[in-house]
């Protein structure tokens, strides 16, 4: 402990130490993704809006720290894929980078991977994409999504239409299997009977149900079968599909859905892990009129997105960076969240008047530490989620979607299992 | 959409020249023909006087149409329900429009005209627009038609509440649509609606009905709105109405009504007896339905491994870059598809540089555009193509590498490995890492029901094309003299060179077969699922697994092995609730099956394998 903090030390006394007086001041900045293996389809975006965002304050002046202002210096490293190459990339950049701040990952496991180092160094992590909740280190900050952020107002939205039976499918890894746990309890919450409940359960020696809805594995392809099961489980109608499938194995579930005759009339598919982003892989075609549901979409009219997207695009367009492409590109809610979170901590950092991890935290953690994003307008909270809009949309053939239903500022909050069991409980009794 | 309706308005003209001159000989006509053209003429008035009474008809419904779209006020939702009761095209096409954005508002001089757009468009992407008042085309001062893109106009807005009036509204026009599938829904509707004064509306249209599935929809939507009534007697015939027709919508239905503590005694009992009823059918549907997943899934395995069967089992080479050939042939599908739309391009540049210059090739390969059953034609021109751009790349892989490793199993796995890798990344720097998109044409898109066992034509399409590519096979290699010769120097090599046989050659034949076999498989995977660089590595292990199963060297164990692997696989799925569950299981029982029969199912003896 005594040598962490002694190094903390150290990095506030170098920065406090730099010489005063040159116009060029910087301040070193991580980012932490895939750029290559099998996440690097997603996350080189996130990589490309983080230099967009380090670019377009540079260019505004930089960050101003009491009568000085720094420019970013971005660190890139990449995680590879790699799990445990995330840990040591991490370690990197705060042992000897000394980064101020770390912006990356995508999936829980590359969070759970650093995690301890960030908690042992010190550092600031900003993490950006949607996630399961039922986490909070004092040394992360959460732009993403908190499940009560997409998948409970989602169910909202279809429990608004009308709809009685809802059936959870999803892939079988931590993500899907939270949510849906949690979709299940807080659809019990909301008068919706287990039989109505499609998927199938686990339940423990107790009869404690442990998991819900249907898993397959990463890369699946045979879903003859579910679909079968999702066709006679919506023949009574007023049913719809909560999908937290990933990747593209969404493909030939779409196809399937499509050869099955079901249409999003007649049962919707609401997918959590469709962005523009993965749409621009998909049989769009196949998905008109499917539901999404995220805090940021392409499509928002506000002028504030307008802005973004025109000067996103012409900063793509004169890129040399290499690896940054320039056709075809969409911006999604992970890279909006990834923006906001920059723009969120240059706003501690001059609320703090410094690059110290826990004086930034301080400041973050205040709750008026908020930024007027391409989404709308984003506040940290105090437990380290933000608050935010939550859009709901329909997917359009152009690989866009129409936004159908606002909930405007909705309060993150990463602990839903242990509040839904407690009103559970209390509703039984 | 509207346009047709427009050409429709347009008919009635013509009709109306035509009826002119049809009076014309009346005069001269001889008497003796006069009762008939009297009568002619009296007919002809008559359709006339129709079509004109529809087209009045049409004109009122456009602007009550129009009308409704513009108010935007508080009554807009009433205005809206209340075109249900006009039983128009017109109006489903427009509301359907609405609620995509695709409901325009040109204004000029403070008039608002309510205007669609058309699909067709011109060269600048701009469509006409059509008027929803009138149903004719927007016109300047001029008379010159206007051409606009959906970005110039302003589209109508919905909210929630107006979308949900739209719906009903929709669900009420259904009821008349000429399309039995539409109707079908729209009853299944209001049977859930549990509202009473739903059955008059469905009576009424049952009364009409000629179709037996949506009389039947219809009857089964009566009945499960019965099942809400007073009266106990109405719901206990409901109920044996409903076993009778082995209706599994109202399953949840009957299920509360069982449970409901508050009905009668013979009510529950009659609910009780329809829910085990129906249960039995859906056991009997679950059960053919999985035969029936299972033999799709097994002649996916079967077309994916019986290219294998040919160059693993027969010629005993252990192709790593069998993957490889079924992407080609997805790919070359994928290609196919673009050349009958706009094209097909890629560039790459290589990472080095030539005295400066950077180093690169492309292809740029134009589109030709095609619509309608024309483009729909694709996969069937890229069937063949699939099997021809496989069968080539085989070729090449055998005389460049395989040939020189026929009796060096080993190398021939490492060195067919490296291929598949190199292959993969060709991909990549080709097609991208990215999936590529390949629609499927709408013939193959549909489904059909059969006893509720609901059938997608694109697995029936495989399931025949299974056994299509099994009886050619199996010609080829037993009534051809081709196939002669490959049997004779698949059982001997040396000795066939004996006898005079260009054994070389027969290898090189052979494998190129078995490639194309791969690439069709290919082509027909594009229609289920990913096409992307790694495609073929998710099929690599289960063709294996598939020929090993088999019987190495035998075609008939392949077909066996597929068509059984596939349907325990969607049985086991079935039983056990997971997939994953019931893949671990067949697995497990293919390890158990090859430790007591080495050999596969149809073990053969020859002497190259000894």
């Amino acid at each position: 402990m005594k040598s962490y903090l002694f190094k903390s030390l150290a990095l506030v006394a170098a920065l406090t130490l730099t010489p005063r007086g040159y116009a060029d001041d910087t301040v070193k900045v991580g980012v932490l993704h895939s750029l290559s293996g099998t996440m690097a389809i997603s996350e080189t975006s996130l990589r490309d809006v983080l230099l967009y965002a380090f670019d377009e304050i540079n260019t505004a002046g930089g960050i101003k720290v009491g009568d000085k202002s720094y420019k970013i210096e971005p660190v890139v490293v990449d995680g590879a894929s790699n799990w445990p190459l995330f840990a040591e990339k991490a370690k990197q950049l705060l042992e000897v980078d000394k980064v101020a701040v770390t912006f990356g990952c995508w999936t829980s496991v590359s969070r759970k991977s650093v995690l301890p180092v960030f908690e042992q160094d010190k550092g600031l992590l900003f993490y950006p994409v949607q996630y399961e909740g039922e986490e909070l280190s004092k040394n992360i900050f959460y732009t993403a999504e908190a499940v009560n952020q997409q998948a409970t107002p989602a169910v909202d939205y279809m429990l608004k239409q009308g709809k009685k039976k809802f059936y959870l499918i999803g892939t079988d890894y931590v993500y899907p299997q939270t949510t849906d746990l949690i979709l299940y309890k807080y659809l019990l919450l909301h008068g919706i009977p287990a039989e109505n409940i499609g998927g199938g359960f686990r339940k423990d020696d107790s009869g404690k149900v442990i998991s819900a809805g249907k898993y397959v594995p990463f890369g699946h392809t045979d879903f003859q079968q579910i679909v079968a099961d999702i066709k006679q489980f919506a023949a009574s109608g007023d049913a719809c599909v909560l999908n937290t499938v990933n990747g593209d194995s969404n493909v030939p579930l779409f196809k399937e859905i499509a050869a099955a005759g079901l249409t999003a009339a007649d049962c919707p598919v609401v997918s959590f892990s469709l962005a523009e982003d993965e749409l621009r892989a998909l049989p769009t075609k196949d998905l008109v009129g499917e539901l999404g549901c995220w805090t940021y979409f392409m499509s928002l009219n506000t002028p504030a997105n307008k802005m973004f997207l025109k000067s996103w695009n012409t900063w793509v367009k004169s890129q040399d960076h290499p690896g940054v492409v320039k056709e075809k590109r969409v911006v999604d809610s992970p890279m909006v969240l990834s923006y906001d979170g920059v723009y969120l901590w240059k706003a501690a950092v001059e609320k703090a008047g410094s690059f110290d991890v826990d004086k930034v935290t301080a400041a973050l953690e205040s709750g008026d530490i908020s930024f007027e994003g391409p989404g709308g307008l984003i506040t940290m909270q105090k437990n380290h989620h933000a608050t935010k809009n939550v859009y709901i949309g329909e997917t359009k053939a152009n690989g866009q979607f129409k936004i159908l239903e606002t909930f405007p500022q909705v309060y993150g909050e990463p602990f839903l299992l242990k509040d839904l069991d407690a009103k559970l409980t209390a509703a039984t009794k | 959409m509207d346009q047709k309706r427009g050409l429709c308005v347009h008919s009635v003209s013509v009709q109306t020249r035509r009826g002119e001159q049809g009076r014309g000989p009346k005069t001269s006509a001889p008497f003796y023909k006069e009762p008939i053209l009297k009568f002619l003429s009296i007919l002809l008035c008559g359709i006339l006087s129709v079509l004109a009474a529809q087209a009045q008809d049409e004109s009122a419904v456009r602007e009550k149409l129009a009308h409704a779209v513009l108010s935007g006020s508080a009554d807009q939702p009433k205005l809206v329900g209340e075109l249900a009761d006009t039983g128009s095209k017109i109006v489903h096409d427009v509301l359907i429009a609405w609620t995509r954005d695709g409901v325009f508002i040109f204004e000029t001089n403070n008039v608002r005209i309510p205007v669609l757009l058309e699909e067709q468009t011109d060269a600048n992407g701009n469509a006409r627009a059509i008027r929803i008042d009138d149903g004719k085309f927007l016109v300047d001062d001029q008379k010159k038609e206007l051409h606009f893109a959906a970005t110039d106009l302003n589209a109508l807005d919905t909210d929630a509440r107006l979308r949900t009036v739209i719906q009903q509204t929709l669900d009420s026009l259904a009821l008349s649509d000429p399309d039995p599938d539409a109707r079908e829904n729209a009853i299944l509707k209001l049977g859930n609606s549990h509202k009473l004064n739903n059955i008059s509306v469905l009576q009424a249209r049952l009364a009409k009905e000629k179709n037996p599935a949506v009389v039947r929809a219809i009857n089964e939507a009566i009945a499960m709105l019965q099942l809400g009534d007073a009266d106990p007697q109405v719901q206990i015939t409901a109920a044996q109405q409903l076993a009778a027709l082995k209706s599994i919508g109202s399953l949840d239905m009957l299920k509360a009504l069982a449970e409901n503590k508050s009905s009668p005694p013979a009510v529950v009992q009659a609910a009780k007896i329809a829910t085990s009823r129906i249960n039995e059918h859906v056991v009997a549907v679950n059960f053919f339905g999985t035969i029936f997943r299972g033999l799709s899934l097994g002649s996916i395995l079967l077309i994916v491994t019986l290219g294998l069967a040919i160059t693993f089992g027969l010629m005993g080479i252990i192709n790593m870059a069998h993957g490889e050939m079924i992407a080609i042939g997805a790919y070359t599908t994928y290609v196919v598809q673009n050349l009958f739309g706009s094209g097909f391009a890629f560039s790459i540049n290589l990472p080095f540089h030539f005295f400066g210059h950077p180093v690169g090739f492309g292809l740029s390969l134009p589109g030709m555009n095609a619509t309608g059953w024309w483009y729909e034609s694709y996969f069937l021109f890229a069937l063949p193509l699939s099997f021809l751009m496989a069968a080539l790349a085989g070729l090449a892989l055998e005389r460049s590498v395989i040939r020189f490793l026929y009796r060096r199993p080993l190398e021939s796995l490492l060195a067919t490995w490296g291929v598949s890798l190199v292959m993969q990344q060709l991909f990549r720097m080709v097609f991208g890492a990215n999936n590529v998109q390949v629609s499927s044409p709408s013939w193959l898109l549909g489904h059909f029901t059969l006893n509720d066992v609901s059938m997608g034509y694109n697995r029936v399409f495989v399931i025949v094309f299974a056994v299509l590519i099994v009886i050619g096979t199996w010609m080829l290699l037993t009534k051809t003299p081709l196939g002669l010769l490959i049997r004779a120097v698949m059982q001997n090599r040396d000795m066939a060179s004996c006898m005079g046989v260009r054994t070389a050659r027969v290898n090189m034949m052979t494998f190129a077969f078995g490639s194309g076999l791969a690439g069709l498989a290919g082509a027909f995977l594009s229609q289920i699922g990913n096409v992307g660089p790694s495609l073929g590595q998710s099929y690599i292990v289960d063709s294996f697994m598939t020929v090993v199963v088999g019987g190495v060297g035998s075609i008939v164990g392949t077909v066996y092995a597929a068509v059984g692997i596939g349907t325990s696989d969607q049985v086991l799925q079935q039983v056990t609730g997971s997939p994953v569950t019931g893949k671990i299981v067949v697995l497990v029982c293919i390890i158990l099956f090859l430790q007591w029969k080495p050999g596969g199912l149809f073990s053969i003896r020859s002497r190259s394998l000894d």
